[in-house]
């Protein structure tokens, strides 16, 4: 009888202590993760409040925002100071690129596009990279053009004509694409590399456009 | 300051937030103490926000941007070379043959100063270029405030 008392007592004890180690554990727990929220540190933007508030877009909604208007007409420069104007092309669907010497999916795309362009030469397709970063200088522009073997036309951009595709604040990230139909209409706009493929179907669709050409407003 | 953790960690998220930034660099500033006449080292530390990174300070293509921190000069604070961090590698997905040298993550500059006995405050902007995984950002500059104490 008696050894049977001391047999459950240890038997009570070890359900005890199998308790208190459960609930300790969980408290250790609950302690720790208190801690680590109290030494979250919350990083503020340079500008106050830009990164989080409900006006900030991300580039997939601000790429939406050229999308089926008229595309801003320009005239500018290319490297070797010949002038060209977006109305040049009327009636031929183009993609306008901008892009920049220090941006590296810039320099992925650019091959492509000029691929591209020798496949779809027969419709008419123009491509025209303007680089954003002028202040590079025409060397370090006509580096990168040569390197990614690109003969399309290169266009220095004037500081307008950022604005005029990319809002008050210009080009904020790039590269940035924009595909111009046959009638001189955005249809599709592009923030930072799509695939190869993607960039293909928007081409079609700028081929395909436009059943009466010279009909727009380029 | 930033934790220590974070301070130790060089490789960040490099998947892009959904929410674009105006600024992909944040500065950590803390007083420093060090010893007056004497070379000390201060600190600077820096956070790149998750899914971007920057250009390191020696980028391995002149075409590429570098981050450089340029001060304004202080009086009774001499400043010797800046030492900036290695950085790491990495590579875009759609060109993984292109390695770049870039910092994600913490990362800190090392500032030697001999600096005479009382508080200085240096002024001065760190400039650097973003990309995150598919788009790359127009160069910019944070601006740095650097108070210490010489005693």
């Amino acid at each position: 009888m008696k050894r049977s008392g001391l047999v459950f007592g240890v038997m009570v004890l070890g359900i005890a202590l199998l308790l208190w180690a459960g609930w300790h554990n969980l408290r250790e727990r609950r302690l720790a993760m208190q801690q680590a929220q109290e030494n979250h540190v919350v990083l503020v933007p340079e500008k106050a409040g830009a990164a989080t508030t409900a006006d900030s877009q991300s580039p997939e909604a601000e790429a939406m925002q050229m999308r089926g208007k008229v595309a801003p007409g320009f005239t500018l420069a290319t490297l070797d100071g010949k002038k060209v104007s977006l109305s040049d092309y009327k009636g031929r669907p183009v993609l306008v690129n901008f892009w920049a010497t220090w941006c590296g999916p810039c320099k992925v795309e650019m091959p492509w596009f000029e691929e591209f362009r020798k496949q779809y030469s027969a419709q008419g397709l123009e491509i025209l990279g303007l680089a954003d970063d002028v202040d590079a200088g025409k060397d370090a522009i006509a580096k990168v053009a040569q390197k990614t073997g690109v003969t399309y036309p290169i266009l220095l951009t004037d500081g307008k004509i950022q604005k005029a595709y990319g809002g008050p604040d210009g080009m904020d990230y790039l590269p940035m694409s924009f595909y111009v139909d046959k009638n001189g209409v955005i249809v599709e706009e592009t923030a930072g590399l799509g695939s190869k493929d993607e960039i293909e179907a928007h081409i079609k669709k700028i081929v395909a456009s436009g059943a009466t050409p010279a009909a727009g407003g380029q | 300051m930033l934790p220590v953790g974070l301070a130790a960690q060089q490789v960040g998220n490099l998947d892009a937030p959904a929410v674009k930034p105006k600024s992909y660099v944040v500065y950590g500033a803390e007083q420093q103490t060090v010893a007056a006449g004497k070379r000390s080292v201060l600190e600077l530390h820096f956070r790149v926000l998750d899914g971007y990174h920057v250009n390191s300070h020696t980028p391995k293509s002149e075409l590429l941007i570098p981050t450089k921190i340029e001060l304004q000069p202080s009086a009774g604070v001499k400043v010797e070379a800046v030492e900036y961090p290695s950085g790491i590698s990495y590579s875009f997905s759609f060109d993984p043959t292109e390695k770049l040298d870039v910092y994600s993550g913490a990362f800190t500059v090392k500032l030697p100063v001999v600096a005479e006995v009382g508080t200085h405050t240096m002024d001065g902007t760190l400039r650097y270029q973003a990309c995150d995984h598919a788009a790359c950002y127009p160069p910019k500059s944070l601006p740095v405030q650097v108070i210490f104490t010489a005693k």
